[in-house]
């Protein structure tokens, strides 16, 4: 640092003590000297200059966000806008007129006729007074660190730092802590900025982080190293501004420049956060979130962000026939016609839980043009969910909703960042949140108002529905699993009916929502695949098969069925991306296309449509879905009458508006409509609906990463904390008790 | 120069600061303890902020602003039409600070071993003026037989009905809890005695929202020093000339002044403010050890305020804004002397390391800078390095002080810049021996 040691400026003014003077009010409201004939701002604003720009500023605003608005950098570390206010690593600071120091612009209120300055000799100095403290104790791994390249650090030191260290003193050098298998830590990088501590404490809701020691000495971690709980826990990557926190499955894999972008969407619940995909040479290296506030806020679910690597293994990768015992790989032409003489014998089909609409639509058009009557269904054995299975309150509305009442339903597990919002309500705004259902942890507190289903004939007579009626905007959550329970239709009319009593369903306003257990099945019900009537449905078509009267069975897709269930002696074609224990009962098998590796359009639980591009290509001699279907068709033929994408998402958006490309990435809610019930509300109490949560769906199950989180997860229950997750064999597919 | 009159037992805010006599409340009572207590309970509050206001009471744990002032800030309930009092929204706090951890400072631990029961009626009528129902006394985990005595003095002042519900009658009603914190000097900085007194790591909160609007458990609430708010109750029952004949306009009244170090008779004094520092060691301390002569450095307000040399000390006044004026500050008034025997550069590394022992961690200059300058001054008071790595430190320093959230960092560099200040030559000599021995 000598040669471009910044010259020593006068600062502070000797303050006697290190107890500050108290004074009374913010700054916000004392106005400082304003030089005489300053006009005076509009009504909520203040006057105040940015590097001698005048500007109208919102009260109540801090420095920075003055800053921000006159299009100034403020550079910074701990300070985040979804965070509270740290104010620990002063590489804010700004000088501003008349104050003895810099002050932290990112908590300091603005007030009439400040003066900051964001460049001037002051400011500059302290911030490179701040960077070159930052960076004695920091280790110069950049070389072997994998937030090279995109670290907050790196990229301000540019700005602040110097070429050279003054520091002749030995490093501090810190013990890594075992947090689990999503994060990795490598804490002598840290700089203590405790953005991940306010993470797990305010949005995540685990106390889990925190800081132990003090001064110099200081670590983060967890108190107890043990694996984070919390399935928001992969957002610290993103919020850590060094090389503290990084992916554990990402490590030394890749450079963030030699990644190739892709925009995608999470598929693997209902809230259809927008991710980013990063390929290099075709292999998905990493997802990301991105932005948007009306969804994800920024954050992304720990099953979205690391169970990637599900696409790197056990794929199908050729389309395989049945020779005597064994699965053997083949030619599509060879596979296709076993598949033609099978589909010549009565044939029903099963859609699984991660289609998109193309997937959806050209499945359904197969099966009513190609095998005309049969039998097919997209939803799970004993729901009959076709009219009600998405929001009508939009997901942002959740910031306004005053009273909550979930139905069976666990936000925490089922859709997490749904639940981030809920837990803002609940903590942020003290809105009352009830629950009917098995006891849980939503991190926040809630009502549980117990787990009979009995509880909602006399519901509107009970407290809680006060609550109800009191609230302007009331919801109501129901889970879409409710429906498998076989009296979920009286069930969701019992509700209905409860919620245009208490308010719920009114002019203007209607908060009843069924949260659905993926994108995929929503899209699938949008595009109506389901031949619809009682007679086809999932429960329907295993038992003819099992009995024989079928002798051909489609499975496209998983999490509708469980293997076990399929006990039938016919021919079963398995059209997918995993060689699951479906696939391996299959006497053919169809490679289809991940979600990572076709252009697709999903509906989220808003109604919300979104695309997601392919990222990467099949793998070998796996096809899009659609492909499949169209290709299939001729060879029987019945040619399916669109022969590109374009064509079938002219189809698509036929079939239903909100696939229009001009309604892409706008809240359509969907008519919803409640059907009478033919069945009596059973008395059987609720049940779980999640029980694992890192492997809820088949193709979580496939991913070596979330067999291991929820490994840690049940050792955390057994209460054997810091166990190493137990090794796995790799990819051998797990046949679990569990559908979504 | 003539000295000033030493303070008769009358006009001390602390009579049995030496231990004398009685520290239970017979002993207190007999000192005129509690005597006219019923009548401040009745007087409207805000006569009371305003007499603090005409003393100019200044905050005797270090910063020294005016208290009076600091009470105005706090809420008081307002009249509606009809004349009745409209209750404040939240409880308010008073909240005494006696996490007395700054080296050289004692002056907190004999009020509470020897008057305790000074400190008990100051939180009543503090509690009174401000609102408070509930007053928290945070003493320093170290001062155990020091919180005992505190605590045998609430109680036998709750016995006598000066504590708890409607007392003395008056309607006006003040608990008080005693607090030990756990050894961490940060926890004597404002706000970070609040987080340590809600149960959380003490570390300094942002300011604003300062603690007169958002303080303990987000609620108004005031601190002041254990000295502060003891001297209150005397200098409202006595005429406001009782206590401004003492100092100079702004620094009036009495103060405790710890005096160690090379002095013949060191110990805690209450004294006239804006005495002279000569006058206060050779009158009351016996003197420097080997005589003025032999003086070579003062500390002259706790470890955090920067050395006088001698020549400044032999005419500086004991007070704000005198000793602000010479480049340091009272402090805590605990005034550390060091004869020619004493190695000045080893005492202040030895203080530099305090620092970066009880640096919290929070913020990055401090977190980081204050370990790094007391690894410089260990080294570079031995003559281990170059000359101008002096510089470098000094230039560290200013890196640090003014750039954090609390006056921590502030106070932990003023002694080491002091240092540098007067005492440069003698890490130059070391240096150069050092240099030419190699």
């Amino acid at each position: 640092m000598t040669n471009k040691r910044p010259p020593v400026t006068k600062t502070a003014k000797a303050d006697t003590s290190k107890q500050a003077p108290t004074a009374p009010v913010p700054a916000a409201s004392t106005p400082t000297q304003a030089p005489a004939p300053l006009p005076a701002a509009p009504e909520g604003f203040f006057n105040v200059f940015v590097d001698g720009e005048l500007l109208h500023v919102k009260k109540g605003s801090t420095v920075m966000q003055a800053c921000t608005q006159a299009q100034k950098e403020i550079p910074h570390f701990c300070y985040h806008e979804r965070l509270s206010i740290a104010g620990n690593c002063r590489m804010c600071l700004v000088e501003i007129e008349g104050m003895p120091k810099p002050i932290a612009s990112c908590h300091w209120p603005i007030a009439e006729g400040m003066k900051i300055k964001t460049d001037s000799p002051l400011t500059i100095n302290a911030r490179k007074g701040t960077m070159e403290l930052l960076l004695i104790n920091h280790p110069l791994d950049c070389p072997i660190c994998d937030q090279g390249g995109e670290c907050t650090l790196q990229d301000l030191s540019v700005g602040y730092g110097s070429d050279r260290s003054a520091f002749h003193e030995f490093k501090r050098a810190v013990d890594d802590k075992d947090i689990g298998s999503k994060i990795k830590t490598v804490m002598t990088r840290c700089i203590h900025c405790t953005r991940c501590i306010r993470f797990a404490t305010e949005i995540a809701g685990v106390e889990e982080m925190g800081a132990t020691f003090r001064g110099e000495n200081m670590q983060v971690g967890t108190y107890v190293e043990q694996a984070i709980q919390s399935e928001l826990s992969g957002n610290m990557i993103d919020l850590c501004p060094v090389g503290a926190l990084t992916s554990k499955p990402y490590a030394y894999t890749a450079r963030p420049w030699e990644l190739v972008r892709t925009n995608s969407v999470d598929i693997l619940d209902a809230v259809g956060t927008p991710i980013t995909v990063d390929n290099r040479h075709g292999q998905v290296l990493r997802t990301q979130p991105q932005e948007n506030n009306a969804i994800n806020e920024e954050w992304m679910t720990d099953a979205a962000r690391f169970s990637y690597d599900a696409l790197n293994t056990n794929r199908l990768t050729a389309p395989m026939i049945r020779r005597g015992k064994e699965l053997q790989t083949c030619s599509w032409p060879e596979a296709f016609s076993v598949t033609k003489t099978a589909l010549e014998n009565p044939t029903a089909a099963i859609l699984g839980s991660m289609a998109s609409a193309e997937d959806a639509l050209s499945f359904k058009m197969f099966m009513d043009t190609v095998l005309t009557g049969s039998a097919y269904d997209c939803r799970p054995a004993g729901s009959h969910l076709d009219q009600f299975y998405t929001f009508n309150t939009p997901l942002v509305e959740f910031e306004n909703v005053d009273a909550v009442l979930l139905v069976g339903c666990n936000p925490r597990l089922e859709a997490p960042l749904l639940n981030v919002r809920l837990r803002r309500a609940a903590l942020k705004r003290r809105v009352q949140i009830g629950a009917i259902g098995a006891d849980m942890d939503l991190t926040y507190p809630y009502q549980n108002l117990g787990n009979e289903p009995e509880l909602l004939e006399s519901f509107t007579r009970s407290k809680f529905a006060d609550v109800l009626k009191n609230a302007q905007k009331p919801a109501i959550i129901v889970s879409a699993s409710v429906m498998t329970r076989g009296d979920g239709a009286a069930i969701l009319a019992q509700i209905e009916k409860i919620a245009k009593k208490v308010g719920v369903i009114k002019e203007n306003w209607n908060g009843l929502n069924v949260l659905a257990a993926t994108s995929g099945r929503i899209t699938a019900l949008d595009m109506q695949a389901k031949a619809g009537t009682p007679k086809s449905d999932t429960a329907a078509i295993l038992k003819s098969f099992n009995n024989g009267k079928t002798q051909t069975l489609i499975v496209y897709g998983e999490d509708t069925i469980l293997p076990e269930d399929i006990e039938g002696q016919g021919t079963l074609i398995y059209i997918g991306t995993h060689m699951t224990a479906t696939a391996e009962k299959a006497d053919v098998i169809l490679p289809a296309a991940a979600w990572s590796e076709k252009s697709g359009l999903y509906a989220n639980a808003e109604g919300r449509v979104q695309l997601a591009h392919a990222a990467v290509q099949p793998p070998l001699n796996a096809k899009e879905d659609w492909k499949i279907f169209r290709a299939l068709s001729e060879d029987m033929g019945k040619t399916l009458p669109f022969n590109t994408l374009s064509q079938l998402r002219s189809l698509i958006a036929a079939k239903h508006p909100a696939y229009k490309a001009e309604n892409w990435n706008k809240v359509t809610p969907r008519e919803t409509r409640v059907a009478a019930a033919d069945v009596e509300i059973s008395a059987r109490p609720f049940q779980p609906v999640v029980t694992d949560y890192y492997l809820r769906l088949e193709y979580l199950r496939q991913s070596p990463t979330m067999q291991k989180c929820q490994s840690e997860v049940a050792a955390a229950t057994l209460g054997t904390t810091g166990t190493p997750p137990t090794p796995l064999a790799p990819t051998k597919a797990k046949t679990s008790k569990k559908a979504a | 120069m003539t000295t000033l009159p030493r303070l008769k037992p009358e006009d001390k805010c602390f009579p049995n600061l030496d231990g004398s006599g009685d520290w239970g409340i017979k002993g207190y009572q007999k000192r005129g303890g509690y005597k006219g207590l019923k009548e401040l309970l009745k007087t409207p509050q805000m006569q009371h902020i305003e007499k603090l206001k005409a003393s100019s009471l200044r905050g005797r744990g270090g910063a020294g602003f005016p208290t009076g002032m600091k009470w105005s800030f706090m809420p008081q309930p307002k009249l509606d039409e009809k004349g009745k009092l409209i209750p404040l929204a939240k409880p308010s706090y008073l909240v005494c600070n006696a996490d007395e951890g700054e080296p050289g400072t004692c002056k907190d631990r004999d009020i509470l071993r020897y008057d305790p029961h000074t400190l008990v009626e100051g939180m009543i009528v503090g509690c009174y003026t401000l609102n408070a129902k509930v007053g928290y006394i945070y003493v320093r985990g170290e001062y155990y037989d020091e919180s005992s005595h505190l605590q045998q003095a609430i109680n036998e002042a709750y016995e006598a009905g000066f504590l708890g519900k409607n007392i003395l009658g008056t309607g006006v009603d003040v608990d008080i809890h005693v607090h030990l914190g756990a050894g961490a000097y940060i926890c004597g900085e404002e706000t970070a005695l609040l987080e340590s007194l809600e149960g959380k790591k003490g570390q300094p909160r942002l300011k604003p929202p300062f603690p007169a609007g958002f303080g303990l458990y987000g609620c108004p609430t005031t601190i002041n020093n254990v000295e502060t708010i003891a001297q209150v109750p005397p200098i409202l029952k006595n005429p406001t000339e009782w206590f401004t004949r003492w100092g100079r306009p702004g620094n009036s009244g009495t103060k405790i002044f710890s005096i160690s170090g090379s002095v013949n008779k060191p110990g805690n004094v209450e004294a006239p403010m804006s005495i002279p520092l000569r006058e206060l060691i050779d009158e009351y301390c016996g003197g420097v050890i080997g005589g003025w002569d032999n003086l070579q450095a003062i500390i002259p307000g706790g470890s955090s305020t920067p050395m006088l040399n001698p020549e400044q000390a032999s005419r500086v006044l004991m007070d704000f804004d005198a000793l602000k004026a010479e480049g340091t500050g009272l402090g805590t008034a605990a005034i550390v002397v060091m004869d020619k025997s004493v190695d000045v550069l080893r005492v202040m590394t030895r203080i530099a390391g305090f620092y970066h022992h009880e640096s919290c961690g929070q913020c990055t200059p401090c977190r980081e800078g204050v370990g790094w300058v007391h690894r410089l001054m260990e080294r570079l008071s031995q003559g281990d390095g170059t000359i101008d790595e002096l510089d470098q430190l000094f230039a560290l320093t200013k890196k640090i002080e003014g750039r954090t959230i609390c006056a921590f960092a502030d106070g932990a560099m003023w002694p080491t810049q002091g240092t540098l200040k007067h005492f440069r030559h003698l890490f130059e000599e070391r240096i150069k021996a050092k240099q030419s021995a190699a």
